[in-house]
């Protein structure tokens, strides 16, 4: 466990150490703000839902940006092969880059709190759900950040990185989407158990379920078994990159 | 890229054995994860954090569920979710999640059977012989055109006799699922209905024979499938029968001795009597001009008063008119989108003429606030100065406008108010001078709703008309005048909360004790043939040479021979009745309410909604839990006080009356960007200053360290 958090430490150091960084934290801020503050109207609804029904597009774009460096810059610059030589387990070093990764996007997403006070202090926010909400965003990023993750350690490019990450949580936030579900189904090109199993895969459909604000054992469960599929799967990647040089 | 071990370069087939060892992993770990999560999905813990827990079954539910002796079984006949379409996918979510808590919470008396009508056509003859019914969706691609057929209904049976079908549920979220099937588990588990009396006395009006009433709240279907009323309201006023419980009286008018005497014994007895009363009758003409109709309470051949009647069990009944002055009384709940609920007028705005409300202290509502807080405010003088010691005097007897702790009331502290009334009365406990209660013996009363300190209490104005018959201008001219009117003769009026609803309980002494009974329109009748046919046969014996005087010598043997008429027909012997009781034995109740136009037809249906109100948009509410209130039946009221808050962005604030809309809309439009601006550009800010602190920091130490080498 110590072990994670030396890694956790060195990373977000590297984080808040790089001005890239800050120039994502920002553009994120910019986008998910700009469309997000539309909400702000007289006599208009007092609530974060067009918030949380942006974040997980703003996700889908930005998280590949930020995972795709993760290992693949690492084997481009060839400090893998430093990294490897640490009497660190492959595991705690995937786990000290997910959390790093994942608290730097919670930090910017806490720069975002502006919004619910400026609601809150002009009409009846309910702070509970909203509370709740930022907790699946954590969660949801944390299966992003787990994807993109993964990507990134399975080749040594990282333009290749970010568009493998770009397609496929492209498409598991589209798979949590109903109109495509049932265009899908419609089609019927797609077995019908098949459209029900990859809709029940994406973290979308378990996102929108907590955003309401109804934390749910099984959504917590799920996302928690999706990071630990990826992360073990990269560990697993690293791992036989390890034993075959 | 070479991979190299051991300084020899590795073959392809070691290479991919790795990687197939790799996926060989991922798969089995994703069979293991996917079982998880779908143990996890079987045995859920749900955590709603919702300030009013809009997620979660209400407490209705679950004691309706806790309630059940024999076993609930929800037949679902529903065609496969995967073939649904997506405005069906999200209504089947709903359902499902619906059914799989109310399973948790029977806790094995809650069995869901679930079937697919589409699979098996005796399943789907079984659903066309229920009464569920399939919805038919159109599905065409380059090639065919078909029609599915879904089907999303569901039977519930309880103990194997009673049933009810939802022949098509398709609940948009988990509330609106719960109102639509938690009312059908309370009617397929309730035994029988509870009965009401009521006797009404509808407002005649030119070209409608029946007169506006009070059925419509009646026969709403969620009422009556769970109520019975039955109209005791008769010519002949037998006592009302045993069976019945509760009376309402809906606007009691012209009441004869007799009618009186009725009511007087159903209280006694130990019944509960509820009076909807009006101080007068308004009438809402042309351009809603209201106009008093005179109304006598008691009938003109009556000896007994009504009032007096009332004031002897304890009840203060004044006939005067309430209005509340104070402005959060008579707002309507929601004045964007009702501002009809009590009175507005068409206004000119720039999005094209709207209802906008105005004030009309005459239409209010009891309000939910503790009125004692608000001392300060009532108690200023004529130079706007508090009167420290009037308002320490305040502080001491005002109270909350709605302060019962009934179950029936939960709803409307929820909301913060209660129902709106219409031109109220004051119906009050009976006080002496001083304001000290006056009850009678063995009596005890509370006051369940009143107004807030500022109300004028008044005689019954013949014509109420706040905005004249003129043009808009003239209108809006016309109204301030009116309103200063009332403010000028609140100031001199004293300060006062007006009570609105009320309720004596206890032993009644009869009204009637130590008098004779008044007899009903069948005896009177009977007693006037027998008379008149006595004198006949007086005149039949004179007739004969038998004088007055002379006794009967033949002994009377057997039953009276039947009384006949003039022309020789029988007349009926009126029914025996049961001897008057002077003191009652049970405990009855009366319940007063000052107003009956606020659940009266014309008002809880809307139909002067489109001129600008008035519109009661809560009576039904009110009747409703004041029949569960009155049933003791509270099992729905969780589930019908379920309000949810209004949550709107209020940016500016309200504008003055008489403010340019632009310069609103101005404000509005500033005060939005200044907003949206600061939300967009400050956090980037934020974040860039940090980077630059860290940035500089980092400088610093670099030039130390730099310098510490040189």
């Amino acid at each position: 466990m110590l072990d994670t958090v030396v890694i956790l430490r060195r990373e977000l150091k590297s984080y808040f150490l790089s001005p890239i960084a800050y120039v994502f934290g920002m553009l994120m801020l910019g986008v998910l703000l700009f469309f997000a503050s539309t909400s702000l109207q007289n006599n208009g609804p007092a609530s974060m839902q067009q918030f949380f029904a942006l974040l997980p597009l703003i996700l889908v774009i930005f998280v590949p940006g930020l995972t795709m460096r993760l290992w693949a810059e690492e084997q481009k610059l060839g400090t893998i092969q430093l990294l490897m030589t640490f009497p660190v387990r492959t595991i705690h070093l995937v786990l000290g880059k997910f959390l790093a990764a994942v608290i730097f996007l919670a930090f910017v997403l806490l720069l975002t709190i502006g919004l619910p006070l400026t609601i809150g202090a002009y009409g009846k926010l309910d702070w509970p759900p909203v509370l709740g909400a930022y907790l699946a965003t954590v969660m949801f990023a944390g299966s992003f950040v787990a994807v993109g993750m993964f990507w990134s350690s399975t080749t040594s490019d990282q333009i290749i990185a970010l568009l493998l990450s770009l397609v496929s949580l492209a498409l598991l936030y589209a798979l949590g989407y109903p109109v495509l579900i049932d265009l899908m189904t419609g089609s019927g090109w797609v077995p019908a158990w098949f459209v029900d199993l990859v809709n029940g895969i994406s973290p979308f459909k378990y996102f929108v379920s907590i955003s309401r604000g109804v934390i749910d054992s099984r959504d917590i469960i799920y996302f928690t078994c999706f990071c630990g599929f990826f992360l073990y799967a990269n560990a697993l990647v690293l791992n036989n990159r390890r034993h075959t040089g | 890229m070479t991979h190299v071990k051991n300084g020899r370069p590795l073959g392809l087939r070691t290479m991919a054995g790795g990687v197939l060892a790799v996926v060989c992993h991922m798969f089995l770990l994703a069979l293991v994860l996917g079982q998880v999560v779908y143990l996890a999905s079987r045995n859920r813990t749900r955590w709603d954090l919702t300030s009013e827990k809009i997620w979660s079954l209400t407490e209705s539910t679950q004691t309706l569920v806790d309630k059940l002796d024999k076993q609930l079984l929800v037949e679902a006949y529903f065609s496969p979710g995967e073939d649904l379409p997506v405005t069906m996918r999200q209504t089947r979510s709903v359902l499902d999640n619906f059914l799989d808590e109310l399973v948790q919470l029977g806790n094995g008396r809650v069995v869901v059977q679930r079937f697919d009508p589409n699979s098996d056509k005796a399943i789907s003859d079984r659903c066309t012989r229920l009464g569920v019914k399939p919805v038919d969706v159109r599905g065409s691609s380059a090639t065919s055109i078909s029609v599915d057929r879904h089907w999303q209904g569901l039977r519930i049976k309880y103990g194997g006799s009673k049933q009810k079908v939802l022949g098509q549920v398709a609940p948009s979220s988990s509330p609106q699922a719960e109102l639509l099937i938690t009312p059908a588990i309370k009617e397929v588990v309730t035994t029988e209905k509870y009965k009401f009396g009521f006797m009404e006395w509808p407002i005649q009006e030119a070209g409608q024979p029946q007169g506006i009433g009070w059925s419509k709240l009646r026969t709403v279907e969620d009422i009556a499938r769970r109520f019975e009323f039955q109209n005791l309201k008769s010519e002949d006023a037998p006592l009302i029968p045993e069976e019945i419980e509760t009376l309402f009286l809906f606007r009691p008018k012209e009441l004869s001795d007799r009618q009186k005497y009725v009511i007087d014994q159903f209280v006694v007895r130990g019944g509960t009597l509820v009076v909807f009363a009006d101080a007068s009758e308004y009438r809402i003409g042309q351009q809603r001009a209201f106009s008093n109709v005179p109304v006598a309470l008691d009938a003109a051949t009556a000896e007994t008063k009504f009032l007096d009647q009332l004031n002897s069990y304890g009840v203060d009944w004044q006939p005067k008119l309430l209005a509340d002055m104070a402005p959060e009384a008579h707002r309507p709940r929601d004045i964007l989108r009702q501002p009809f609920e009590y009175f507005a007028i068409q206004t000119a705005t720039v999005f094209g003429n709207q209802a906008r409300h105005v004030p009309y202290p005459y239409f209010f509502h009891a309000v939910a606030t503790d009125w004692s807080k608000a001392a300060d405010r009532f108690a200023r003088n004529a130079e706007g100065e508090v009167d420290e010691a009037v308002a320490k005097r305040f502080r001491e007897t005002h109270g909350s406008g709605i302060p019962s702790d009934a179950f029936m009331f939960t709803t409307f502290k929820n909301v913060g108010r209660g129902p709106g009334f219409y031109w109220p009365t004051w119906v009050g406990l009976r006080r002496k001078a001083g304001g000290v209660l006056d009850l009678p013996a063995g009596i005890t009363g509370t006051v369940h709703l009143q107004t807030s300190p500022g109300v004028l209490v008044e005689d019954p104005p013949r014509m109420l008309n706040p905005v004249g018959f003129g043009d808009p201008r003239a209108q809006t001219q016309e109204l301030r005048k009116f309103v200063a009117k009332l403010n000028e003769r609140s100031q001199a009026e004293p300060r006062q909360q007006a009570p609105l609803m009320c309720e004596v309980r206890g032993k009644f002494a009869s009204f009637f004790a130590g008098s004779e009974r008044p007899k009903r329109p069948s005896e009177i009748a009977e007693a006037e043939a027998r008379a008149a046919a006595a004198a006949r046969a007086g005149d039949d014996t004179s007739d004969t040479g038998q004088g007055e005087g002379q006794e009967n010598e033949e002994p009377v043997v057997g039953p009276p021979s039947p009384v006949t008429d003039a022309g020789g027909n029988e007349i009926p012997a009126a029914a025996p009745e049961a001897e008057l009781v002077a003191q009652g034995e049970r405990d009855g109740r009366i319940i007063m309410i000052g107003d009956s136009d606020f659940i009266r037809d014309d008002l809880v249906g809307g139909n002067y909604a489109r001129l600008g109100g008035p519109y009661s948009t809560m009576g039904g509410a009110f009747f409703n839990n004041l029949l569960q209130w009155l049933a003791k039946d509270s099992d729905l009221v969780a589930l019908q006080s379920r309000q949810l808050t209004t949550r709107t962005l209020q940016l500016v604030d309200d504008p003055a009356p008489g403010t340019d809309p632009r310069v609103v809309e101005e404000a509005v439009n500033a005060k939005t960007a200044a907003l949206r601006g600061v939300n967009i550009v400050l956090p980037c800010l934020l974040l860039g200053a940090f980077g630059l602190m860290v940035f500089m920091i980092r400088r610093g130490q670099k030039k130390t360290f730099l310098e510490s080498l040189s």
